[in-house]
């Protein structure tokens, strides 16, 4: 649990859902493992099934979110486009909280991959043993090719790394 | 012909991981965890909801949470008035957190439809019981922080149970 809880945390946050609701989810999501835990077959895909439910219960709460907020948008100048807030789907845009040069350098080198890309090396990055499984149902990725993206994209990082002459090194 | 700057990749996607691909990828990790930190105690949130999923008692949903916006991330839980509203088809219980002498809170509850409910507050290792009046309010005047749940039941035991989500309180 206190392995995974990090990679549910973020996997919940990138859908759109904010720290208070965030929190809320990733419980009902261990909640919802403990009481299915007879249908789960197989030990090692725990992890697949616990991002899967994680991010059906984000778009759920995201969902729940936008209608809550329209009910009580009653503003005049409300438009009929709907919803009057989207959640951000990235949560902390705020690099100002890094101290360090190189972090922020990093974080920009990152920012500045497709979006795919993003996603699979966060997740890589936060799941203890990269679980392929896992991560190709989080990402929608297939299992097969993320070994490879996973290796071009930390390619593509690094050359960013060096041609923006950030100052990223291995310490 | 415009000349755009095109960049030899010198890196290869099929080399192993390296030394400086494990260093970046826990960069990476160690950068999320400082942009969007994990909560704190939401490890012991989860166990403890866990151990009380045994209630068979149907969890409400969080609906709203308002907090003064001083609050930051990450930090110890805010110490100022919070109010949580809680829904179930049967139910919405309302709380109202307001920090007491000592570090601890004061929990003022509000359910509807206004009946006399039987109000359990489980804390790891220890249930306290009160009920609430006709109009559907209830007091827990002097509790320690840390995570909580409240358990709701008619007081003619008709209908279930109903639990809310972990809260820190």
């Amino acid at each position: 649990m206190r392995e995974a809880t990090p990679l549910l945390w973020h996997t919940v946050r990138a859908q759109g859902v904010d720290r208070e609701q965030a929190d809320d989810v990733v419980q009902t999501v261990w909640v919802a493992l403990v009481r299915n835990a007879m249908t789960i077959k197989e030990p090692h895909a725990v992890l697949k099934w616990l991002l899967i439910t994680a991010k059906r219960a984000s778009w759920e709460a995201v969902r729940k979110q936008r209608d809550e907020a329209r009910r009580r948008t009653e503003l005049p100048d409300d438009t009929d486009e709907g919803v009057p807030t989207l959640p951000s789907s990235d949560p902390t845009p705020d690099v100002e909280v890094l101290t360090h040069e190189r972090d922020r350098g990093l974080w920009r080198a990152l920012s500045r991959l497709p979006e795919r890309c993003q996603t699979l090396l966060k997740l890589v990055s936060l799941a203890d043993r990269p679980d392929y499984k896992a991560i190709s149902a989080a990402t929608g990725m297939p299992v097969g090719s993320i070994g490879s993206t996973r290796g071009r994209c930390l390619a593509k990082l690094r050359d960013i790394i060096d041609v923006q002459g950030e100052s990223w090194e291995a310490s | 012909m415009g000349s755009i700057v095109s960049t030899e990749p010198r890196h290869s996607p099929d080399e192993p991981l390296d030394g400086d691909d494990v260093a970046l990828l826990a960069d990476l990790a160690r950068i999320a965890q400082a942009l969007d930190p994990v909560p704190d105690g939401l490890v012991e949130r989860s166990l403890f909801a866990v151990t009380l999923a045994g209630l068979e008692a149907e969890v409400m949903e969080l609906e709203y949470v308002r907090v003064p916006r001083m609050s930051v991330r990450g930090e110890a839980p805010p110490i100022e008035a919070r109010t949580i509203t809680f829904t179930s088809e049967s139910v919405t219980v309302m709380i109202s957190l307001s920090p007491v002498e000592g570090g601890r809170v004061r929990i003022d509850g509000w359910a509807a439809p206004a009946t006399s409910l039987r109000v359990e507050l489980h804390r790891p290792g220890s249930v306290t019981e009160t009920t609430s009046d006709q109009d559907g309010r209830f007091v827990f005047d002097d509790v320690d922080r840390g995570p909580a749940s409240l358990v709701v039941r008619r007081a003619d035991d008709a209908g279930s149970a109903v639990s809310t989500p972990v809260v820190e309180l």
